[in-house]
């Protein structure tokens, strides 16, 4: 309805409107008392205006008419500025999408303050119980996204999203447990408390270990963040222009045979809008398939400029990012996490990685820490890695909102540690 | 080559005022007449203090935000956004609430105020300890950033006009894939109640820029930017755009790009560094600015930014670098991209002392953390947004100058490297081990400047790098580094910063970390 408002007041030769609102609350706490409890809401309203091929966008939290009639003038002030465009951009047409399902729960949209406390305080009960302390949050919120245009698309998506972490620390260790899901009904303080409190009494007076080759289980947290540092990778921007090391390869098998990765809105574990922001229908593909490299993720821009099919990866147009796989999943294998435990005769189990940054983004040379209290900085090709790998049979969630993608526990034959912290 | 040195620099340029317009004392001076939102903001407080908090304030906050990027000749982003609303803090019991809408109808102005009082409550009751504490001054002021342009006056013509003759310079060789030019301007309106007295009405403006290039070659890619490795960001107006020197450096950007490509490889060894300003800017940012946050410090972050090997007990003991190392906050700083009146918990700006001649001596802090140890604040707290909740943030964090010529940091290096801009960053969740890369290296020899290196990385552990620092550059060359892209927090915020440095030599540092050592 505020988008038919926005295309009704606009006069625009073309007009697309974007309009997300959020209900988000999160409540943080460390040392088992609650520093932090937010509650948050917002809408915005993003109008991109065409006039004579040229392009202007504008944004704003302001819903009435006048907010609406400003905001539409803005963007077509700055279209009569702007420089007019080689190819006059094209809007998506109408089109039918279904929303996976389960991606919105009212449980979830209607959690209370005291619901969310309620799984801290059994966090906090763990942590005392365990002779820990204990860090963490408890989120949940609910938003919608609704694209429509002047060409007809009009696409609506509902979702909730929560989730639960905690960091434990006892003494000269820690342990890490996470959930998220769109269901907050599914959070447990006490199982969640329970794991990291596990997880950092097994890790007690650690040992130091050289740096080196190492032979490495990550699990799903750990491995998460260094497959999202292949999201770029993936994109038709990065191939065609060559910061990619997919760019050019397309067809050849770049990783080793097991290794599948898709880009999946309508997965169970994650289950996200089943249109980009440009209104058009996502794609599931699979990016990487047993080892070969298949696509990469277009949007309207750079499907016509490469001339391929439209994935419906765009970002909100025209931006200068490209288009992007924000639902990424890697395929399980055929072990537990404990076969492959069983099967390593000297290795290190990872939970968690920190601050991890791109030494060289064509050879996906990444860097990084491991997260506990010995902790050990990892230099190392990605790509390469992946080359020899074998995945736990079971996917989890990882990210938290920074991103989210779903992922099974990896182990690495040969990984590598640069330094140690001694200090 | 080095520019615009004296920008930035510890006395304000001439023509300007410094810093902003504030008279400051406590419970002095009239309600700024143009504080539109005091009616509601007085509803809102009476709602939340009728509720049970024992203390409130609201922040009021209209933005107006305009990033344009031009990528390989075409406008590739341009987006003016606006946003107003408001965000709530009340406190219950020691446990603070915070409730932030845009909605400004009478209900929607108590709902917010009984949402905040309700989490703090919940909080209160679940909470083991209690940590909230009572502001006990109250101001009335307002603040505006010293601008000698507003942008709003500079036509969109104009504005993207520079970036395109910028992006199009970049293009000096044929291995360049990739140009970008982009600017950000940001106008922030703010006024700010608290239930004991306070009205603070501020005007921020907050402006910068960059270029980049992306030359590729085969198997290889290398990236230069300019100004630094974020641009130049500063309090102030479209005038730090025309300081940026944009069009003027990109031609060089691009041919250095171009150069890294068949530039050697920085070797790998243990050698002398000379760090660029701008990476000792980000060396401060990474292995001093965080890990003196003292809500890391006390664990408020550890399961997200992480913890700190600094602690309280440790002031005035210890040896965090060599004694020419004084590292100083400075939230009045002239031109700095954190530079307020107040922070957004009602606190006056202050300069404070965080390293002293090599010795720890102070931390950024907020009222409730700093009263945990005995202190007060140093007016470290902000919030991106009105939706976001308030908490310490780095702001202005500088390295003070020392007293070599930039050119004489080189005289008795005999194998060394000289590295400029950062590329890539990383360190541990105490803040100890780094590893940084920069955009581009030279090596040195004999005390000069040789070949043009690619790929240098350099690491090391926070206290023993700082501690092998034996010159700093004088105040020639110190420059207000802003960072617009200082993350934090959960919900995360976006922080925007200055580290304020001259170029610096180190001794001993592993070099080439990350490329076969």
């Amino acid at each position: 309805m505020l988008a038919a408002r926005v295309l009704e007041r606009s006069r625009a030769d073309a007009t697309e409107a974007i309009i997300t609102s959020e209900h988000r609350a999160l409540t943080r706490f460390t040392h088992e008392f609650i520093h932090q409890n937010v509650d948050i809401e917002n809408l915005s309203i993003r109008v991109r205006a065409i006039v004579d091929g040229r392009t202007g966008v504008a944004s704003t939290n302001a819903a009435d008419d006048a907010g609406i009639d400003a905001v539409v003038q803005r963007a077509m002030d700055i279209a009569a500025f702007a420089p007019r465009p080689a190819d006059v951009p094209v809007l998506a047409a109408r089109s039918d999408v279904t929303a996976p399902p389960a991606a919105y729960v009212d449980a979830t949209a209607n959690a209370t303050a005291e619901q969310r406390a309620t799984v801290a305080a059994a966090i906090f009960a763990q942590a005392a119980a365990n002779d820990c302390w204990c860090s963490g949050y408890v989120t949940t919120s609910a938003g919608g996204l609704t694209i429509a245009n002047s060409a007809g698309a009009n696409a609506s998506f509902d979702g909730t999203e929560s989730g639960a972490n905690v960091k434990m620390t006892a003494g000269d260790s820690t342990g890490f447990a996470e959930r998220y899901a769109p269901d907050a009904r599914v959070l447990d303080g006490t199982a969640l408390g329970a794991r990291a409190a596990a997880k950092a009494r097994a890790s007690a007076d650690p040992l130091a270990v050289d740096p080196g080759e190492w032979t490495v289980i990550l699990e799903p947290p750990a491995f998460g963040e260094l497959v999202m540092f292949l999201g770029s990778h993936f994109s038709a921007q990065s191939y065609d222009e060559g910061s990619s090391f997919l760019s050019g390869r397309l067809g050849e098998r770049v990783m080793g045979t097991g290794v599948t990765i898709r880009d999946d809105y309508a997965h169970p574990l994650h289950p996200d809008a089943p249109f980009d922001r440009e209104g058009t229908p996502k794609q599931r593909l699979a990016l990487i398939e047993n080892g070969i490299a298949r696509t990469v993720v277009t949007d309207s821009t750079w499907a016509r400029k490469l001339d391929r099919a439209n994935t419906g990866h765009g970002q909100p147009a025209p931006n200068a990012q490209g288009p992007y796989p924000l639902d990424l999943v890697v395929d399980p294998g055929n072990a537990s996490l404990d076969e492959l435990i069983a099967g390593t005769k000297r290795g290190l189990l990872v939970t968690r990685l920190w601050y991890t940054r791109i030494v060289d983004q064509r050879k996906t040379i990444l860097t990084g820490m491991t997260r506990g209290v010995r902790n050990l900085r990892f230099n190392q090709s990605l790509v390469d890695a992946l080359e020899t790998c074998t995945f736990s049979n079971d996917q989890q969630r990882t990210g938290g909102y920074a991103y989210a993608l779903v992922t099974p526990a990896v182990k690495f034959n040969r990984f590598t540690f640069a330094s140690t912290t001694n200090y | 080559m080095r520019f615009h040195k004296n920008i930035g620099n510890r006395a304000p340029p001439p023509h300007l005022p410094a810093p902003g317009f504030s008279s400051g004392e406590p419970g002095v001076g009239a309600v700024p007449a143009d504080m539109d939102f005091s009616a509601r903001a007085e509803r809102a407080l009476d709602t939340a203090l009728a509720r049970g908090a024992a203390y409130a304030d609201i922040r009021f906050e209209r933005t107006r935000s305009e990033h344009i990027e031009v990528r390989n000749g075409d406008v590739a982003d341009l987006n003016d956004t606006r946003s107003e609303g408001y965000g709530l803090r009340a406190l219950v019991d020691g446990a603070w609430g915070f409730a932030a809408s845009a909605r400004f109808d009478d209900a929607a102005l108590d709902a917010a105020a009984a949402r905040a009082v309700a989490m703090a409550r919940a909080g209160a009751t679940a909470s083991r300890r209690r940590i909230g504490t009572m502001p006990v001054d109250a101001y009335v002021d307002r603040y505006v950033t010293p601008c000698e342009r507003d942008p709003a006056t500079v036509p969109l013509g104009e504005r993207i006009a520079l970036l395109l003759d910028a992006e199009r310079a970049l293009h000096s060789a044929p291995t360049i894939a990739v140009g970008r030019a982009w600017l950000d301007l940001w106008r922030t309106d703010k006024e700010f109640y608290s239930s004991i007295g306070s009205r603070i009405a501020q005007t921020i403006y907050q402006s910068g820029g960059a270029i980049s290039a992306l030359a590729v070659g085969e198997g290889d890619a290398q990236v230069r930017m300019w100004p630094g490795d974020r641009g130049m960001y500063f309090g102030g107006g479209w005038e730090v755009l025309e300081l940026a020197g944009l069009r003027e450096n990109a031609a060089r950007i691009g041919e250095e790009a171009h150069q890294l490509l068949a530039a050697p490889q920085c070797p790998s060894g243990t050698m002398d560094v000379i760090l660029g300003g701008s990476q000792v800017s980000l060396q401060i940012h990474e292995s001093c600015g965080h890990a003196a946050e003292l809500d890391r410090i006390m664990g408020w972050e550890a399961n997200f930014s992480g913890t700190s090997f600094l602690a309280p007990a440790e002031r005035g003991n210890l040896h965090y670098g060599s004694p020419i190392v004084t590292i100083e906050i400075d939230n009045t700083l002239p031109r700095g991209f954190a530079t307020v009146g107040y922070d957004d918990e009602g606190t006056k700006s202050v300069r404070a002392d965080v390293i002293r001649d090599g010795i720890l001596v102070g931390f950024e802090s907020s009222r409730d953390t700093a009263a945990q140890i005995g202190s007060t604040s140093t007016s470290c707290v902000r919030a991106e947004s009105w939706e976001h909740v308030p908490m310490i943030r780095m702001c202005n964090l500088n390295l003070l100058p020392g007293n070599v010529p930039f050119e004489n940091l080189f005289d008795d290096v005999r194998d060394g490297v000289y590295l400029e801009a950062n590329r890539s960053w990383s360190i541990d969740d105490r803040r100890l081990n780094f590893q940084f890369g920069t955009q581009i290296g030279w090596e040195i020899k004999h005390g000069k400047r040789g070949r043009m290196l690619k790929n240098p990385t350099y690491g090391g552990v926070t206290p023993v790098f700082w501690n092998s620092c034996d010159a700093i550059a004088d105040a020639a060359s110190w420059f207000a580094w802003g960072t617009p892209n200082c993350g934090k927090g959960e919900p995360m915020q976006t922080g925007r910063t200055t580290q304020a440095a001259a170029p610096a030599r180190f001794r001993n540092v592993a070099v080439g970390v990350g490329y076969g050592r």
